[in-house]
Order: C-alpha cells, then sequence, then structure tokens
C-alpha cells in the first residue's frame, strides 16, 4: 500500500495507542515502566481531540478543560470515538517534556522541551556555545521522540500479541467506569 | 515556533537511498546549489532555497555552518509574490471603467478585459513585496532520519520535492503504521499488516 492508502486505511493505529496511553497513564497513577529504564511519569493535560468515523461521516469533538472536568471526552470515549490529538506531559530524569501528539499522523505540536543550562544558550556570543545549544536541542527532539517510540512499542506488543483480549478488557472496564453521575 | 527557541511543531521522515562516499562534499554542493536566492529587487513571483538557521539572510554557510555533530540543520526558505483577489478585482474594475469611458462604449468585449487583467495582475504582482516563509529541518545522516519543522500538508508536499531536487533522496513521512513496521519484530509484521480497528467500549 502507499503512503497515501497507509495515511488513511491505517489512521486507527496512533488513534489506539494514544487511547491505550490514556488507559496506561491513570493504571498507575501517571507512571509508567519503560523497559531497562525505570518509571517514567505520563499525564494527560486538559486539551484533547477525540474522533469516530471516516471521511464525510467522521465526528469530532474537542476538550479543553481542568483534568477533573473532562467529561466530554470520556463520554466521547464511552460512544465509541478514539483519541485523536492530546496534550500529554512526559517526565523522565527531572526533564519534562509538553507537547501534544496528533495520532492519525503522529504530528509533534507545540512541543516545550525542559529548559537546560546549554538549550538557554541561544543568544549567546559564542558560537561554541551556539552549537552547543542546537546540538543540546537536538539530544532533546530525539529524546522525546524515542520516549514516545518505545511507548509505542509497548503498545504494538500488547496489540498484536495474545494479552490483547485481557488488556482490551480492562481499558473498556476503565472507559465504563468514567460514567457521569448527574 | 521553531526548532531553535520556544515551541515546536514538527514532524520525522526517514531518508531513502545512499549519499555518495564523499557525503560531506556532496551536501555542500548541492546546499550552495540550492541556496535560497532573494528577489525583493526582482519580478520573479516565487523563490525556494536553502537558508542558515541562525539567520535567514545567510546563504553563505561560512565554515559549513550547516553541520552541527552528526546533523545537517537548514532553513528552507520561500519568499512569494501575491496579489489579494479582492486588490486585483478592485483594481481591474477600475481600470476596465476608465478604459470603456475613454472609449466611449457602453461595454467591454471580453477580449479587452481579459487583456486588462493580465496587464494589471502583473502590474500588482510587481509592486508586491515578497512574502517570506521558513520551516526548519534537523536531518541526521547516522540513522537517515530527519525532523522538518511544519504539520503543514502542502508544505511537506513542496519540501519532499525540493529535497529530492537538491540531494536526489526521498522521504518519507513516519506516520504510526510506518514507525510500527520498523518498531515491531519479523514475526508480528503479517499481524501488523492485517490489522483492523477494534472497539474500545
Amino acid at each position: 500500500m502507499d503512503l497515501v492508502d497507509l495515511m488513511v486505511e491505517k489512521r486507527f493505529v496512533g488513534q489506539e495507542f494514544l487511547t491505550w496511553l490514556w488507559w496506561k497513564s491513570e493504571e498507575r497513577g501517571g507512571s509508567v515502566a519503560l523497559a531497562n529504564e525505570g518509571d517514567i511519569t505520563v499525564s494527560f493535560e486538559k486539551h484533547m481531540l477525540l474522533e469516530s468515523g471516516e471521511g464525510e461521516s467522521s465526528e469530532k469533538i474537542i476538550c479543553t478543560g481542568l483534568q477533573t472536568e473532562l467529561q466530554e471526552a470520556r463520554t466521547g470515549l464511552q460512544m465509541g470515538k478514539k483519541l485523536e490529538q492530546a496534550r500529554i506531559v512526559i517526565g523522565h530524569n527531572s526533564h519534562e517534556y509538553s507537547f501534544t501528539l496528533a495520532g492519525a499522523l503522529m504530528e509533534y505540536r507545540n512541543v516545550r522541551l525542559p529548559k537546560t543550562e546549554a538549550t538557554e544558550n541561544d543568544k549567546s556570543d559564542n558560537s561554541e556555545e551556539v552549537e552547543g545549544m542546537i546540538l543540546e536541542r537536538i539530544f532533546l527532539f530525539e529524546e522525546l521522540i524515542r520516549l514516545v517510540n518505545t511507548l509505542f512499542a509497548m503498545f504494538l506488543k500488547v496489540r498484536l500479541g495474545a494479552q490483547w483480549r485481557d488488556e482490551l478488557e480492562k481499558i473498556r472496564h476503565w472507559v465504563a467506569k468514567m460514567a457521569i453521575v448527574v | 515556533m521553531s526548532f531553535l527557541k520556544g515551541s515546536a511543531s514538527f514532524v520525522r521522515f526517514s531518508v531513502d537511498g545512499t549519499l555518495p562516499e564523499s557525503s560531506l562534499d556532496f551536501i555542500a554542493k548541492r546546499v550552495m546549489a540550492f541556496s535560497f536566492k532573494d528577489i525583493d529587487e526582482t519580478y520573479d513571483e516565487y523563490s525556494i532555497g536553502w537558508v542558515s538557521i541562525l539567520n535567514m539572510f545567510d546563504t553563505q554557510f561560512a565554515f559549513a555552518s550547516y553541520i552541527a555533530g552528526d546533523y545537517i540543520t537548514l532553513t528552507l526558505r520561500i519568499d512569494e509574490r501575491k496579489v489579494s483577489p479582492a486588490i486585483l478585482n478592485k483594481f481591474v474594475q477600475k481600470e476596465e471603467e476608465r478604459v470603456r469611458l475613454e472609449r466611449q462604449v457602453p461595454r467591454l468585449s471580453r477580449s479587452v478585459k481579459v487583456q486588462i487583467k493580465e496587464r494589471i495582475r502583473t502590474e500588482l504582482m510587481r509592486k508586491s513585496i515578497p512574502i517570506p516563509a521558513t520551516f526548519e529541518l534537523c536531518w541526521n545522516l547516522s540513522n537517515a532520519t530527519l525532523l522538518f519543522f511544519s504539520t503543514n500538508k502542502k508544505i511537506h508536499s513542496v519540501f519532499e520535492d525540493f529535497f529530492k531536487e537538491s540531494f536526489g533522496l526521498i522521504i518519507r513521512q513516519q506516520i504510526p503504521y510506518v514507525t510500527a513496521e520498523y518498531l515491531v519484530g519479523e514475526d508480528h509484521l503479517s499481524r501488523l499488516e492485517s490489522l483492523t480497528p477494534d472497539i474500545f467500549v
């Protein structure tokens, strides 16, 4: 299949990953264990976009608000929608990365990298410091991508393996539990 | 929103194809050959080319300034002269009325109107100031991937073509499925291929 077809036919892959990651981030109160690395923190923030259907019949809802008030998002899940975009904060080695991930095409939007000593050298006259700043920014962008790809690999392993039935049950249970109590 | 400071938006591409043996020399030649040409003092409508990520007016890249470690960092600059349809319409109508009165006719023929529109369009285009747009890229030579700092599909298309023209290499956007092909083991590839959506409720 060529890339254009893949973008349409396999659009759900990134969205399922995001939805799974949201569940995963709440499983242990924000801590997610990465193999060979220990825990990182993953939290979903106050901006989400959910989607269902395809093309002309697609429906989207956008939710922004405080964490405890993301009821529309939770209701959207209950109606079978999946997460298409979410604002996520990842904490790793005392560094915090905040970004919006668009699931369908794996776009990283409005990425805020952690501030380190080297990254603050953009106004320096010293060309070595400027190059250091550039290399540091590159390193941090690649680190973020590495962390997201590690989480994505974890998802794929479960999704394509025998444990998916059980995992899906847990996720369905979590979605159902988020019923609005009016 | 940029690669160097503040918040940034980007997508990832893989770079397919091989660079010639002395890759840095090749890249040096091609960056210079496809560097940005300023059109402020000409009548050109469009210009596209590479500039330095630190300075959009720098097309000299002194001391191969686009190299940082194993990475090539460049900015794609596109300047375009545009005339807004509303402005074009206004001046075309103004000119049509002037010509009509001058010739003392009740209306102008279609061919005259077409000529007027073309003339006015060219005049306005020449007077308009090119609008610049810049997009950074960070090319990891050691693992043949690159980050491109725009999420606009039209710009992606322009970038893919220009990158191929500059370096003879094809880039492929790393959408989740494509990344997944790379991340899963051999044994799961066929399962990935036949994967269909599941219902999460």
